[in-house]
């Protein structure tokens, strides 16, 4: 019955401030198991989301739930199966890693052998064994988000919260970061990990949410929110002769739009699917039009992201 | 590198496991060793105080107090020596040296710790490290304790300190060691009861802007208690031989201050904790708890402190403090919100005994007010029965006139009506704007200040000051009125006291009209899936671990 049971859980989430509705009615379930990408631009509202999902914070209205237990009414309960790692961290002064994971293991309440079980697994996980001895104020920002995603899961956490882990990170420890998230969901834990780019979370997630204004515009496999957006793609022809005609004859029928021709070249958008491309193509050469290229362009995942959001920012 | 290697290989872990302090192949160090040690000691000791003890052996702040507490140690003891030198090989020199050293001591212990105590609390909240910590398994009050035992560890080591140089006065004779150690405890004591203040003060705000305030605020604060105690401490040890430490009222007195001081500590930590406490968690019971308990440690030990002096003058004292205390008490509470949380439901009283002894521990105004009420009445009812019993018995301490019962009866009335109407006008604010627990803070005292100055201003103002006299037009002033009391002046006006007692009635009347709803709430279901897990929590007894998560760690899995 615990697979049935979304691990994560908004309902109906809203949070204010003043005026600003950084939250606005917000929901979407996360099962076991799953990466859940939490994408919008600066101001969308991820942050307020996620910190009250890790009980930092109380909705105005709404609910989350983490594993089944509300985030207002049982925050202990919450807390004891979730991990956090916020997008800045405190630092103390004069604590090395293993101190500062040593400390939150203690906090955690990990006890004697578990907690140095603990510790070498995750100073292992996140190759921080080298770095044990150095004070955490004079650690890179790459060094600095290891540390702080090994704090977060030095409970064993099920549920991960990661608030925009891979910001500034070179590009090999972005690809490092995205192994040991999909490692970590392997092995049964779910992660809401949060972006502003699509295209990062694109490969890591199992399930996207699209954020802007506190508002959710779009759930789902990244595939299907592609498709979901691509009903206009952009298609271009070459075609050898008779262009004045067949400009005509696209422009009778009902599913063209943005009609251009250049030369031999006719650019336009068409709603419809792959299937229905084929189809049009076929029509066009047993209408006897001389089609010497047929191109059709989907939309990429930024166009969509473009597409679905629409630059406000709050 | 790949994921795959991440995971460790299981001979390292074997390794680990069989010698879990040691990480590495190679002979323990003499560090490693030590660590070890504390590690043992330290593992069922409060996590923030590992941290902060680790934190500062090698912090700046605690390396510096600490060498110059040792080199004024020093130097104090080189230079009191030269100064008293001719006389220090006959006469006794321990008063003289003693002196010196407490200064050394008092310095760090009395203000460098409170207010680092202040500082570390602050500075988690600024850094943003108090959200991290926030959300683990420690408990709001496990932190507050853990800064304060941190605080009081620091104070141990500074005492160690100077241990060899306090053992010295002693030998140089002149001093008692009860004179010692009295002075020690006290400041000791004091030290404590500010760090815990500190830690309180470091709570109230999170606005960088107020932290400054209050941090200058709090070392005016510390300085002047400083200057305070070590005033009386230098008398204490001037006057140290003659001190009754033979009697028995000197150490019962000595046990009553101290088990004050500890229930302020309680109150104190309990406060911080409630303040940086989950919005959601019930913030106020135990507060009441525990002013329930001093209001009991209070009735205990000046019922004593009265048959012993058999003064009447006590059973005025008796009411004096509780009033003051209950009144800044009752304005604190005005301003708490009744609106339960569902999670504070769920652990009402249900029977109809618990509702009603229970319901004024709930959080909110009205049972708030209902609550200092309560309290300052049965402390007056113990008061009248106690004077009157002796009365009766015709008891050596029996009170020769009423002033002391009519002083508690209008100390009571009083406390009754100016919270009673801070509460009328809080509710009132809360209809239009959100209001915390400050501003209810400020009006209570405000009302107060204003039921006393405008009758004695408008008196003053027309008749002119030379004829200042004591007026039923005063009845609202509750500080002249009390004095009048108390020195048996106010039967000449019985006008008076029907006054008070009547607007007293009144306005509990009214508050009551608007407390009801609060003692209307009833617990609420417990969720079936916090249920389950209370059981999963019971069923699986093998470790805290095990219920935390359903699934393993990852380190045990192939
Ligand atoms: N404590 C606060 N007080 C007032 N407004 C706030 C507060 N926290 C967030 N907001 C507002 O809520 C909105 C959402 O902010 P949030 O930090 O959640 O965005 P975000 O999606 O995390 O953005 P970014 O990508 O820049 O991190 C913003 O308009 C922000 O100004
Ligand atoms: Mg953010």
């Amino acid at each position: 019955m615990n697979d049935v049971r979304p691990m994560i859980m908004l309902q109906r989430l809203h949070r204010f401030f003043d005026n600003t509705r950084a939250v606005d009615d917000v929901s979407f379930e996360v099962m076991r198991g799953e990466v859940f990408g939490y994408i919008g631009p600066n101001g969308a509202g991820k942050t307020t989301s996620m910190r009250i999902l890790a009980t930092l914070d109380l909705p105005t209205y709404g609910d989350a739930l983490v594993d089944g237990f509300s985030v207002i009414n049982d925050p202990d309960r919450v807390r004891r199966r979730l991990g956090f790692m916020p997008d800045a961290f405190g630092t103390y002064p004069n604590v090395n890693c293993r101190e500062y994971l040593d400390f939150f293991a203690r906090a955690y309440g990990l006890r004697g052998r578990e907690r140095s079980d603990a510790l070498k697994h995750v100073m292992g996980f996140t190759k921080l064994d080298g770095l044990a001895e150095k004070p955490i104020r004079g650690l890179s920002k790459g060094m600095k988000q290891r540390l702080c995603l090994g704090r977060s899961m030095i409970h064993d956490p099920s549920v991960l919260i990661l608030d925009e882990p891979a910001a500034g990170l070179d590009p090999r420890a972005r690809i490092e970061l995205r192994q040991m998230i999909r490692e970590l969901a392997d092995h049964g834990k779910t992660i809401l990990v949060s972006s502003h780019i699509l295209t990062e979370l694109a490969e890591m997630c199992d399930r996207v949410g699209i954020i802007e204004q506190g508002q959710l515009l779009a759930v789902g496999a990244v595939e299907e929110i592609q498709r979901g957006h691509a009903v206009l793609s952009e298609v271009e022809i070459r075609v050898l002769e008779n262009v004045a005609r067949l400009r005509q004859w696209l422009a009778d029928r009902g599913d063209i739009e943005n009609l251009v021709v250049d030369g031999e070249l006719v650019r336009f958008s068409h709603a419809g699917d792959r299937r229905e491309q084929a189809a049009l193509l076929r029509e066009m050469v047993l209408a006897d039009f001389s089609i010497a290229a047929f191109g059709c362009h989907v939309k990429s995942l930024e166009d969509v992201f473009m597409h679905v959001t629409q630059g406000f920012v709050q | 590198m790949t994921s795959m290697d991440s995971t460790p290989a299981p001979s390292g872990l074997d390794e680990a496991l069989s010698n879990p302090f040691r990480a590495d192949h190679q002979r323990p160090s003499r560090a490693s060793r030590f660590d070890a040690t504390i590690d043992r000691l330290s593992e069922r000791l409060n996590p923030i105080l590992v941290k902060e003890a680790r934190q500062a052996l090698k912090s700046r702040q605690f390396v510096i107090t600490f060498s110059l507490l040792l080199a004024c140690g020093w130097a104090w003891s080189l230079v009191g020596i030269a100064l008293a030198s001719p006389g220090i090989y006959f006469a006794p020199g321990g008063t003289f040296m003693l002196i010196g050293y407490y200064f050394v001591l008092a310095a760090p212990v009395l203000v460098v710790v409170p207010f680092s105590a202040f500082r570390s609390l602050a500075a988690e909240r600024e850094d943003g490290t108090f959200e991290l910590l926030s959300i683990t398994s420690l408990g709001s009050r496990q932190i507050v304790t853990g800064k304060l035992g941190s605080a009081i560890l620091q104070m141990v080591v500074y005492y160690s300190a100077l241990a060899p140089c306090i053992g010295f006065t002693y030998l140089l004779r002149g001093i008692d060691i009860f004179t010692i150690a009295f002075v020690l405890f006290y400041t000791f004591v004091t030290s404590v009861m500010l760090a815990a203040l500190g830690l309180v003060v470091a709570t109230v705000t999170r606005s960088r802007q107020w932290q400054v305030v209050l941090s200058v605020l709090l070392l005016i604060g510390l300085l002047v208690v400083t200057v305070a105690w070590s005033i009386t401490a230098v008398n204490i040890i001037f006057s140290g031989n003659s001190m009754p430490y033979q009697t028995l009222d000197f150490w019962t007195s000595n046990l009553a201050v101290v088990t004050f001081c500890i229930s302020f500590v309680v109150l104190f930590v309990l406060v911080a904790a409630a303040m940086i406490s989950f919005a959601s968690d019930n913030r106020s019971t135990k507060l009441r708890v525990v002013m329930m308990v001093q209001q009991v440690l209070w009735t205990g030990w000046m019922t004593y402190c009265w048959m012993r002096t058999e003064a009447d003058e006590m059973l005025v004292v008796f009411m004096v403090f509780p009033g003051i205390y209950w009144y800044l008490m009752g304005a604190l509470m005005v301003g708490e919100n009744a609106q339960l949380s569902p999670r504070v439901k769920r652990s009402l009283p249900q029977s109809f005994l618990g509702r009603m002894l229970l319901t004024w521990f709930n959080p909110g105004s009205g049972t708030g007010y209902s609550f200092a009420v309560a309290n300052m009445a049965s402390l007056f009812l113990v008061v009248a029965v106690l004077g009157m019993l002796a009365e009766a018995a015709a008891l050596a301490g029996a009170p020769d006139n009423f002033g002391w019962l009519l002083f508690g009866l209008l100390a009571t009335c009083y406390v009754v009506i100016y919270l009673g109407i801070a509460r009328l006008i809080v509710l009132g604010i809360r209809q239009f704007a959100y209001v915390g627990m400050f501003v209810p803070f400020l009006i209570g005292l405000f009302v107060s200040l204003l039921g006393c100055a405008t009758p004695a201003f408008l008196q003053a103002w027309w008749f002119g000051y030379s004829e200042l006299e004591y007026s039923p037009f005063q009845a609202s002033n509750w500080m002249w009125t009390l004095a009048e009391a108390a020195n048996d002046d106010l039967l000449s006006t019985p006008a008076v006291p029907l006054v008070v007692g009547a607007s007293a009635a009144l306005v509990y009347g009214l508050n009551l009209l608007f407390a009801i709803y609060e003692v209307e709430y009833v617990r609420q279901e417990t969720p079936q899936r916090v249920i389950e897990d209370e059981h999963d929590r019971v069923g699986a007894p093998s470790s805290e671990k095990s219920a935390s998560g359903e699934d393993h760690h990852l380190s045990r899995e192939p």
